[in-house]
């Protein structure tokens, strides 16, 4: 909030802050992706097999960050970690005024729960507990959906913080200095932006299998052009305008004259493309963990959930619940995209009738 | 202007350079490639038979190793490999599959008709509804129809076309068994009648249709609304309005003439559209064309296919943007291309 009162000392800014938030609908899916990115940070609390917290013999325990505990901690007659759902159930039945808090969905995202007497995907159920169902390896499909939209939170934001970056600083040089440094970059944009983007990436997964980083820089490797485009003609804009000459005839240096002058005026705009570089960012990854070439298994992901629903379409849970999730967050941010837009643009229409 | 698009088109050699080079530097540098994965068979395989040998084997002799390496001309450096490659290709010349032993362009013109029929079905009913929807969202700004509609084209807009394929096959293929689970034709398609054929092929191609124009539809029809409202609010327009000219009839007559030019913009984009497809769709519903060839030939690698694909994609893609200039300025003669303006 601090930064955002600190933002709005610029009158246009204000005006745009407020424009903003006039717009009920992306103020609020806004106000809710936020909740709904801080709440996945502590997806432990939200999802997890071990429990929030244990009260055993007069003292509190909080399994959920930190070391595991063993069964015979709470008296059990094994060394392994705890089984706390069991450990729950005991507690209760021994009646010795001992208690287990579960997280609201109590099972972990890599952990495989079988059934007896049946064979996975187990379709959603109120007594086994889980209520989106399960995957093929009997992991808990809420689980697997909450850890997989962090994932595809973190890497989104983090692939639009490298584009955006790079971007930035090589569009404002290209238009700054101009000359041959624009003309070679220009050339290599051209080719850049017309290589196949998922084909090559697919290429390049299939070879060297990602970890998250290296996805991450393969995928910004191929995706900084457009950003870097539109800054080279922002700074160009700018460059012509009066003020810039100003500065320059009071003799500021070239690094003053960008960072003081060319920089704030230009990068401001480039919040009204961050919603869509994150929906293309949600869906690339998601794209290509069901192709198969994104982040290495088990790494809980939407693609592949969605993978195992095409491959298994009676387990209509499967895929139901990975296409509600992205529905849900993909609308919200084009909400917030749309809201941001028309607060940078207000598009007025008249009509003659 | 001849002259833009003149060097237009000889920009498209360095271009196209530059992506191969790119591509097949690629699959020569990184490790994994076919030799390396043969070795590190042949180790595994190496182990397993280790018992009876007494020492050595494993991996594979020098001899083999370059061999192999001849095989696939893995045996030269880079850019000899790069040159030899594209005097090939000069001659029309893709090379062998890996993996059929067949002539990288036979395969790949087997699978044209799948994927032009796809695209030039796509292609022409983005347009029968994308113009139409988008004229009627223009002129009736805030209505009724506008409002309804925007759930849909929002919908569209939101989604990525291949989560849209997804949801759409799960639910009418996979649940409903209203439709058959992808493919191009049924089995029995050669015994049907000419009428019947037609039915089947449309009965497959009715859901793979909705997802590629899922693609493409909310970005159109946004175009397309927001070009002619964007003309609505002109002074020809004032004009037209006050010499008595209904709606209708001065839209017809003249806002749309002038919004249907950045529509014509896309156009050039969608020719790569037309042949190469969409990787994800044509995987979800299984459908023959070189998308799914593509997909099939990175995981096999099957290198002479995906460089193969990805010369004819990339041509086609970088002849798409000169037509969508050229489209440009055929419907918009103000338009002068070269003018030194970036």
């Amino acid at each position: 909030m601090a930064l955002v009162s600190r933002l709005l000392r610029n009158p246009v800014a204000r005006k745009r802050w407020q424009r903003f938030k006039q717009s009920r609908r992306g103020y609020i899916s806004a106000c809710l992706l936020i909740l709904l990115t801080g709440l996945s940070f502590a997806a432990e609390m939200l999802a997890s097999h071990r429990a929030l917290v244990v009260y055993y013999q007069g003292e509190l325990y909080f399994p959920t960050y930190g070391a595991t505990h063993s069964g015979r901690d709470f008296g059990l007659d094994y060394a392994y970690e705890v089984n706390y759902r069991e450990l729950k159930s005991q507690f209760a039945n021994a009646d010795e005024g001992n208690w287990v808090l579960m997280p609201p969905v109590p099972f972990g995202p890599l952990e495989t729960d079988l059934i007896a007497g049946d064979f996975p995907p187990h379709a959603p159920s109120l007594t086994s507990g889980h209520l989106l169902g399960t995957d093929t390896s009997g992991r808990d499909v809420f689980a697997r959906l909450i850890y997989g939209f962090r994932t595809a939170m973190v890497f989104s934001l983090l692939l639009l913080g490298f584009t955006y970056l790079v971007g930035v600083a090589i569009g404002c040089l290209m238009g700054y200095w101009g000359g041959k440094f624009d003309l070679f970059f220009q050339r290599i944009i051209e080719i850049w932006s017309n290589i196949p983007f998922l084909y090559v990436i697919m290429i390049v997964a299939s070879v060297i299998t990602p970890g998250f980083w290296t996805l991450l820089l393969i995928m910004a490797f191929f995706g900084w052009t457009s950003m870097t485009w539109y800054m080279r003609t922002a700074t160009y804009k700018e460059m012509a305008r009066d003020y810039v000459m100003a500065a320059r005839a009071l003799g500021a240096s070239g690094s003053r004259i960008v960072f003081r002058h060319i920089l704030p005026n230009s990068v401001s705009t480039l919040i009204t493309f961050v919603p869509f570089s994150v929906a293309g960012g949600i869906t690339s990854l998601t794209a290509l963990d069901y192709l198969g070439f994104g982040l290495p298994p088990p790494t809980p992901s939407w693609g592949e959930l969605l993978k195992q629903g095409t491959e298994n379409l009676e387990s209509l849970w499967l895929v139901g619940s990975v296409v509600t999730a992205m529905t849900l967050i993909l609308m919200l941010v084009a909400y917030v995209g749309e809201a941001i837009r028309d607060a940078y643009d207000p598009r007025k229409f008249s009509f003659y009738e | 202007m001849a002259g833009y698009f003149l060097r237009r088109f000889l920009l498209i050699i360095p271009t196209f350079i530059g992506i191969t080079l790119l591509v097949f530097a690629i699959t020569r540098v990184v490790p994994g490639g076919p030799i390396e994965r043969m070795m590190t068979q042949a180790q595994l395989g190496g182990e397993t038979g280790g018992l009876q040998r007494s020492q050595g084997g494993g991996t594979l002799s020098e001899e083999q190793m370059a061999e192999l390496e001849k095989y696939y001309g893995f045996d030269k450096p880079i850019l000899t490999g790069y040159a030899l490659w594209l005097k090939k290709v000069l001659q029309l010349d893709l090379g062998l599959s890996t993996r059929y032993q067949d002539p990288v362009w036979q395969i790949i013109r087997e699978r044209f008709p799948v994927s032009i029929f796809y695209g030039v079905t796509t292609l022409i009913l983005t347009y029968l509804v994308c113009i139409p929807l988008g004229l009627l969202k223009g002129m009736y700004h805030g209505g009724r129809f506008d409002g309804a509609s925007s759930a849909v084209v929002f919908l569209g807009y939101a989604l990525p076309s291949y989560v849209i394929g997804i949801a759409l096959i799960s639910l009418f293929a996979g649940y409903y068994d209203w439709f058959p689970l992808g493919g191009f034709v049924s089995d029995d398609f050669s015994e049907l009648s000419p009428w019947q054929k037609t039915k089947d092929i449309f009965h497959h191609a009715a859901l793979p249709l909705i997802a590629y124009l899922a693609g493409s539809f909310a970005v159109t029809t946004l175009m397309m609304k927001n070009a002619l409202m964007d003309n609505l609010s002109t002074d020809y327009m004032r004009t037209a309005a006050a010499k008595g000219l209904g709606l209708g009839q001065s839209v017809r007559r003249h806002a749309l003439r002038n919004s249907l030019i950045p529509v014509a913009t896309s156009f050039g984009s969608n020719i790569s559209l037309l042949i190469s497809g969409s990787f994800l769709i044509e995987t979800i519903f299984n459908i023959d064309g070189i998308g799914l060839l593509g997909y099939e030939a990175i995981i096999e690698r099957d290198y002479p296919i995906v460089m193969g694909i990805l010369v004819i994609s990339s041509l086609l893609y970088l002849i798409g943007n000169i037509l969508s200039d050229i489209c440009v300025a055929l419907v918009d003669p103000r338009i002068r291309f070269g003018g030194g303006v970036h």
